[in-house]
């Protein structure tokens, strides 16, 4: 499990680019301004996607989909051709956009054993590098992994327009929406995300709603202190009352505090984690 | 790489625009008999799927094939999709992939 080779260890966690993925998806509540995602972790794209990408530069840089840099993708279709050799097993993957080549590099028992499983005409999901190879872009796969429940192909699909569409806004470098309806265009085109597969999507959402809603986060916490009551107490509001009451992060309250208090909006008053408006009652 | 042979996700009203190229649905199985399935599709419409299906076939099935008619694949692909499945969500796809997302898929 803990082997030297840069891919596999990754691979027992199916998670593939282990460390990005834990950094930029979930968390995305990370102060840094999202306006440039370059730990992306694994994008959901479709073949045609990946065969509209550009390259920047030289054959050995990333990919640009949706002018966003892209190392690692996710995919989900369907399995044909595959070949197995001794170093490695070749399969064309088929999602219904298109069809890409695949290659899985057989380092361990473990590569063996999970590739053994894959037939062809097999849904798969598919996680691995883009490559390109003599001008043919193709994935070298770190991880496949058989598909057992078919929301996951219906839900793929739907993650990459939901992908698609968050790097087309960030590129814009403002969302066009309001921060605070950020949830509902969203519920709209992608209402029903939420009885397949709630935890990834949502927390993709809220993820957007905070990297892009930092203006209005701030709005938030100002306007409460301002209130009669938060005025009318004297030792100020606690930073963990405004985060359960404004149902935000911690952490995004800390940095829009900061941020006010930078403005001389408010000041903390009995401790650093107390604060108070500046703007008399 | 190759895309030059893509699959339109359809439900039973798409069906209708795409007699002729590749298009793929998923169905819920009414009845099966002879190389005849009569399934009901994501937006609630009948569709004929004709072609070899496996066998056992579950109650939800994806069918990859040409459109010969408005309201029938012939099927290349069959796929069984399990007895439970958002239909709701599929057919949603569907609108997405054929509207506004559709160079993303096309």
């Amino acid at each position: 499990m803990f082997s030297s080779s840069q891919f596999e260890s990754n691979s027992a966690f199916s998670g593939g680019g282990f460390t990005f993925s834990h950094q930029s998806q979930p968390s995305d509540s990370d102060p840094s301004p999202a306006k440039s995602r370059e730990t992306q972790g694994l994008v959901p794209v479709t073949v045609k996607q990946i065969s509209e990408a550009s390259q920047s530069g030289d054959e050995k840089s990333t990919f640009v989909i949706n002018g966003v840099d892209v190392a690692n993708v996710t995919l989900v279709g369907m399995v044909f051709d595959k070949l197995g050799r001794n170093t490695d097993v070749g399969f064309n993957l088929d999602d219904g956009t298109g069809r890409i080549g695949c290659r899985r590099w057989i380092n361990e028992n473990f590569d063996t054993i999970e590739m053994e499983k894959i037939l062809d005409g097999m849904y798969v999901r598919v996680n691995g590098h883009l490559k390109s190879f003599k001008g043919v872009k193709q994935v070298v796969a770190f991880s496949v992994r058989p598909v057992t429940n078919f929301d996951e192909v219906a839900f793929h699909f739907i993650d990459c327009i939901h992908n698609h569409l968050q790097s087309k806004s960030q590129l814009q470098g403002v969302t066009p929406i309001q921060p605070q309806s950020v949830d509902m265009s969203f519920n709209t085109p992608v209402k029903n995300e939420s009885t397949g597969y709630q935890t990834a999507p949502s927390t993709q959402l809220s993820g957007q709603f905070s990297s892009d809603g930092l203006k209005s986060c701030d709005q938030l916490v100002l306007d409460y202190l301002q209130q009669p009551s938060s005025i009318g107490q004297e030792k100020g509001i606690h930073r963990d009352e405004l985060s359960q009451h404004l149902k935000l992060p911690v952490d995004k309250i800390m940095y829009s505090i900061r941020a006010l208090e930078e403005e001389g909006l408010i000041y903390s008053t009995i401790d650093e984690f107390h604060y108070k408006s500046t703007a008399c009652g | 790489m190759d895309t030059s042979n893509p699959a339109v996700f359809v439900n039973a009203e798409l069906l209708r625009l795409y007699v002729g190229p590749r298009v793929r649905a998923v169905i819920q199985v009414l009845r099966s008999d002879g190389g005849v399935v009569t399934g009901q599709s994501t937006d609630d419409n009948q569709i004929l799927v004709k072609g070899s299906p496996p066998s056992p076939l579950s109650k939800f099935v994806e069918v990859v094939g040409i459109a010969d008619s408005e309201k029938s694949i012939h099927a290349e692909i069959w796929t069984n999709f399990g007895d439970t499945f958002e239909t709701h969500t599929y057919n949603q796809l569907c609108q997405l992939a054929n509207g506004e997302f559709k160079h993303l898929f096309l």
